[in-house]
């Protein structure tokens, strides 16, 4: 049994936030909602000025504070270490974002049909499309997926619900790698068993100096970064996307 | 400029009659309504090309039961290997976009606002632009004018088209980088900027390059990107010289904060201290480049005939350059009583006022920092060292730059001029680990070289941008510069203006400067043409005819692959049906010359097509033609398809088209040392004498001179790179910020700001100011402010209120604005904030010598 987990290298990072599109497609998550993010950062003053990003997707803790408090289960960590939402069982109420240090989490405050960009009601368009909203709606996503073989991928399914990155469950399925870590133009994620010592995580963990977020308060993440150290104190975040999931 | 409220087109019943129909409002489904649930969905995966870009990466399409619902990329395509950037991922939301133009629009109401349109048939739209094509052409083809933006074959748009309508062709270039290709093509006989031979090199002066958004010489992004983080691994060290930091990232070893408009000044004095301190190639300079040749005191070359003479200090004598055994580098000599200094003894001479102190005074660098450069330089340079590459023994000088756009300012040409320079006295262009110039090889342009080199300034009439004329002798050929000899014909002495335009993937009133000179020249055109996938805001105000093309969905090519070490070539093949009634381009055009009887036959656009895709051979000399298998036929039309089977087995790749269909890209392998280094090739660098004295660019002053121009035609055109302060700095010192523009990652000029994927990550325009600057002016990060400039030829002023952002990574003296947005069409462009193009001016002091636009301009900003 695999125990999934991603490392980031800030080295190459060029926080182009091809990620957080490539999610957004692969899991049709609504407008607002990006369950991988890229901060873009500054510090310093002129002319001593530094820039950095850092990818942040959910941290899939081994010790997941979202899991801990979701009053109905709905959120769980399946025997491969990925953190799921039962998308049937939630129940909105949304402990998981007050709990999250990371503020990973998106509440669907829209209903789906209006939480995708554009009025899709476009005759013409439906005569290419089916109808379906947005047009480059993923089926696989309505699928059953993971341990218990409920919806878990994918996002928007219901208003009331939250929702946050899966690993792309429905990849992982088919032996295929999560959408931002096969999609970086410049390979910034390695991805894979963290229990397999050949692993490309786990060959990057080897052999270079890695860090964790937050590390004081024992989420155990299982995402790391590596050439980097972690951002300073003094870090001033720049080009921000607003996001309205309610993190 | 008005906002006009969504509109609809719709296709088929009730919109026959061509009456303007607006959106019905329906209910949604809701998400999924479309999936059947019982069958198992059928998967295909499609390769095709991106489309949103320049570099057209390979893509692979996922097809489920029919309908693409992602676009990854392809893998084998050696430019991306499988990724995406943001806008290639973000696409698939644009190609179903409701909002794209969904059949051909005639025009109901006047120009100069915001369009009214009539809905008609592909049919009665291309009868009417093949009438007016027909018309013009009845008293000069030249008159009509094809305009791309972004052409994604060469062959079948810029070369078969135009030349089937003998049409004249304007491209982008003089907003792109063609001052630095000019400069290139004079020097080196080169066509490209400047990249590295990354694999190699050691040191490299990013000089401009917005390496986490955009650009480096020729390519869009990805590619180079890779590159660097692998020369990274090795332990390249990055210099970074640029107004701003942003464009870096974390990728500045060191960042030197150049005041905009003063590269030429920092080349110079680099220039300078690599003489002084002995970092200088001499065997490069004396094989390969006019440094030797003897200089009269009238600033010409010494000739006996027509042969530029050199002193062979071997014999003592003045001697053919090509007989020389030890040509002289410095010195002054006496032949036949004259007195002659060889080319490089000039170039020190010159360069002696450049120190690093009087540069420190013109950039805003510290002068240690510039010696220091220039010694890093040098010593990286390792000038004598060989190293061995399959197996040939080439130079090894691992220093290099990147500079792509930067180089479109008023001094741009020179700059480049002067920044190629630095690395001839290095001798590492075309060497190993050095400077690139061109994508794929170090492929010499002879003609180009020569072209160049021999322009005859003609007397006016002139056309109307100003080709071999008094005005710009060596002409990238600028719409702007059309525009403003559309203003005052007279003053040009033009008398033919374009009486027809067809727009090709082109929005000018969107994505070039001026705005309000480009508005002019498109009111004044009488027949406006628009093939775009959208309606652009050049087409809302001024076009007569939108023809919708299709985006994505479509056959294109052939289109090139390489990624500078390996060589491919890869079609663009559709997913996908073309959406709504949108056709792909080459569609268009054989409908469109078939209307206008420009098809069939031997002057026809299918014959165009045969000698573009060398389907049959043309003798240069007798003009005879051996038509290849493959030719089509030029009697009937072909299936856009059908011409890409042929081409693809003309190429000798088995299954023709059905190869493209499977695999996407077809990778020919790695191009070889003796095409990549110039130094390589046989002879070196094509035989071609680099010119570091740009002997041509002394006469075309004299003659620009003899023939009346004005001196701000004629002062840049010197035969060595002569800094002097750019006009834009005589605006008045109230005017005391330089404003620069920039590329973002998550858009392409003009035509993605209204993506709804990528406008919810890069939202609206900002502009970047230093904190310390702001709150001189009491503007605080957030605040609403005017930024106002200031054209110091004609005193006029522009400006536009756009939001101040803080940041501590641009020049305190400088502010900044992308280059997108400010546009109007689209539903999803509300909001976004003005164009800086809106405030930049094109024209006398914001073009270079060379017609190409400048992308500066002094402003001054204050709180709204």
């Amino acid at each position: 049994m695999p125990r999934y987990g991603m490392v980031i290298d800030l080295e190459r990072c060029m926080g182009c936030r091809a990620c957080m599109e490539a999610c957004k497609v692969e899991n049709n998550t609504p407008e607002g909602a990006f369950w991988m993010h890229v901060f873009r950062f500054e510090e310093g003053e002129y002319p001593d000025t530094k820039v950095g990003f850092l990818p942040r997707p959910c941290q899939h803790c081994e010790n997941a504070p979202c899991v801990k408090v979701c009053p109905v289960q709905a959120r769980y960590m399946q025997d491969d270490g990925v953190v799921l939402t039962d998308f049937k069982r939630c129940i909105g109420c949304r402990y998981c974002i007050v709990a999250c240090p990371y503020g990973v989490n998106h509440f669907n405050w829209t209903p789906p049909e209006d939480a995708y960009y554009l009025d899709w009601d476009d005759p013409d368009l439906e005569k290419a499309t089916g109808g379906a909203v947005p047009p480059y709606d993923n089926p696989d996503l309505d699928q059953p997926h993971g341990d218990r073989g409920t919806l878990v991928a994918g996002g928007g399914h219901y208003d009331g619900t939250t929702e946050k990155c899966t690993f792309c469950v429905q990849r992982l399925e088919k032996d295929l790698l999560p959408a931002c870590v096969s999609n970086c133009p410049v390979d910034v994620f390695s991805f894979g068993d963290l229990d397999d010592p050949e692993s490309a995580p786990s060959q990057a963990l080897r052999s270079r100096r890695a860090f964790r977020l937050k590390e004081e308060l024992n989420t155990s993440p299982k995402v790391f970064y590596v050439g980097q150290p972690p951002p300073s104190e003094e870090i001033r975040p720049i080009d921000i996307v607003s996001s309205t999931g309610g993190q | 400029m008005a906002r006009f409220s969504r509109k609809t087109f719709l296709v088929g019943a009730g919109a026959g009659a061509g009456t303007l129909v607006s959106a019905s409002h329906l209910v949604s489904p809701g998400r999924g309504a479309g999936q059947s649930a019982a069958p198992a969905p059928v998967e295909e995966w499609v390769p095709t090309a991106c489309w949103i870009g320049k570099q057209d990466c390979g893509m692979l399409a996922r097809r489920i039961d029919g309908r693409v619902v992602k676009f990854e990329g392809h893998p084998a395509h050696p430019r991306n290997l499988g990724t995406l950037c943001p806008k290639g991922m973000a696409q698939i939301i644009s190609v179903y976009d409701p909002n794209r133009v969904k059949a051909p629009l005639v025009r109901t109401n006047a120009k100069g606002q915001t369009g009214e349109w009539r809905q008609v048939s592909w049919d009665e739209a291309l009868d009417r632009v093949a009438r007016k094509i027909k018309e013009v052409s009845s008293d000069d083809p030249g008159l009509i004018l094809w305009q791309k933006g972004r052409s994604k074959t060469k062959e079948f748009y810029d070369t078969a088209f135009v030349k089937a309508l003998g049409a004249t062709k304007l491209g982008h270039g003089a907003y792109c980088s063609d001052a630095g290709y000019r400069a290139c093509e004079f020097t080196v006989g080169v066509e490209g900027v400047l990249h590295p031979d990354f694999r190699h090199t050691r040191y490299l002066l990013s000089w401009g390059w917005n390496i986490t958004n955009a650009g480096g010489n020729k390519l869009c992004w990805i590619t180079w990107n890779r590159q660097l983080l692998e020369a990274r691994e090795r332990g390249v060290k990055v210099v970074v010289i640029d107004p701003r930091l942003r464009g870096a990232g974390p990728f500045a070893d060191e960042w030197l904060p150049i005041r905009p408009a003063t590269d030429l000044a920092l080349a110079l004095a680099l220039a300078r201290e690599l003489v002084r301190q002995g970092y200088v190639d001499r065997e490069y300079l004396r094989r390969f480049t006019n440094a030797p040749f003897l200089v009269q005191e009238d600033g010409f070359f010494l000739r006996a005939g027509d042969k530029e003479q050199v002193w062979d200090t071997a014999t003592n004598s003045a001697v053919p350059f090509d007989a020389a055994k030890k040509p002289a580098l410095v010195g002054e000599y006496t032949v036949g009583g004259e007195k002659v200094k060889p080319a490089f003894q000039l170039f020190t001479e010159h360069l002696d006022t450049y120190t690093p102190d009087w540069a420190a005074e013109v950039t805003g660098l510290p002068a240690e920092k510039i010696r220091a450069v220039a010694e890093e330089l040098g010593r990286n340079a390792m000038i004598g060292a060989t190293i061995e590459v399959e197996g040939v023994s080439l130079p090894y000088r691992p220093v290099s730059a990147m500079a792509y756009h930067m180089c479109q300012q008023e001094l741009g040409f020179e700059a480049i001029r002067a920044m190629v320079m630095v690395f001839m006295l290095l001798g590492a262009v075309g060497a190993v680990g050095g400077q690139s110039i061109d994508l794929g090889g170090w492929k010499v342009e002879a003609e180009k070289f020569d072209k160049w080199g021999e322009v005859e300034i003609g007397d006016p009439p002139y056309n109307f941008y100003l080709k071999d004329s008094k005005f710009f002798p060596i002409n990238t050929g600028s719409p702007s510069i059309v525009a403003k000899v559309m203003e005052d014909p007279k003053r040009y002495g033009v008398e033919k203006l374009p009486e027809m335009v067809i727009l090709h993937m082109h929005n000018p009133l969107g994505a070039v400067p001026d705005r309000k000179l480009i508005s002019s020249m498109y009111a004044k055109i009488p027949f406006v043409v628009d093939i775009n996938a959208w309606l652009s805001e050049t087409a809302d105000y001024y076009a007569d005819v939108v023809l919708p093309a299709a985006t994505v969905e479509k056959y294109e090519g052939p289109l090139g692959a390489t990624d500078q070490y390996v060589d491919a070539v890869a079609l663009r093949v559709p997913a996908m049906k073309p959406l709504f009634e949108s056709r792909g381009e080459i569609d268009i055009y054989l409908d469109l010359t078939e209307k206008a009887g420009l098809l069939y036959g031997e002057e026809g656009y299918l014959e165009q097509i045969n000698e573009a895709l060398k389907l049959v051979e043309v003798d240069e000399e007798t003009g005879e033609v051996t038509r290849g298998p493959y030719a089509l036929p030029l009697d009937r039309k072909p299936k856009v398809r059908q011409i890409f089977d042929r081409w693809a087995k003309s190429q000798g790749i088995e299954g023709g088209v059905a190869y493209f269909e499977k695999h996407g890209v077809y990778v020919k392998g790695p191009i070889e040392a003796a095409k990549y280094f110039g130094f390589a090739m046989d002879p070196p660098f094509g035989g071609l004498v680099h010119r570091l004295y740009g002997e041509p660019l002394l006469r075309y002053q004299e003659e620009m001179k003899a023939k009346g121009a004005a001196e701000i035609y004629w002062q840049d055109y010197t035969p060595f790179p002569t800094w002097r302060v750019p006009t834009m700095d005589r605006s008045p010192s109230e005017y005391d910020l330089y404003l620069i523009s920039y590329k973002l990652i998550e858009h392409k000029q003009s035509r993605s700001s209204f993506i709804p994927l990528l406008a919810e990550i890069a939202r609206r325009q900002e502009l970047s100011i230093n904190p310390k600057t702001a709150k001189e002016r009491g503007i605080d990060d957030g605040d609403e402010v005017w930024v106002e400039s200031h054209n110091a030829v004609t005193g006029e002023t522009r400006k536009v209120e756009v939001q101040a952002r803080y940041t501590e990574t641009i020049r305190p003296d400088t502010v900044g604005m992308a280059h997108h947005f400010g546009t109007w069409t689209h539903p999803e462009a509300e909001g976004q904030g003005p164009s800086p193009n809106e405030i930049f001016f094109s024209g006398e002091g914001y073009v270079a010598n060379t017609a190409d636009q400048s992308f500066h301009v002094k402003v001054r900003v204050f709180k709204a």
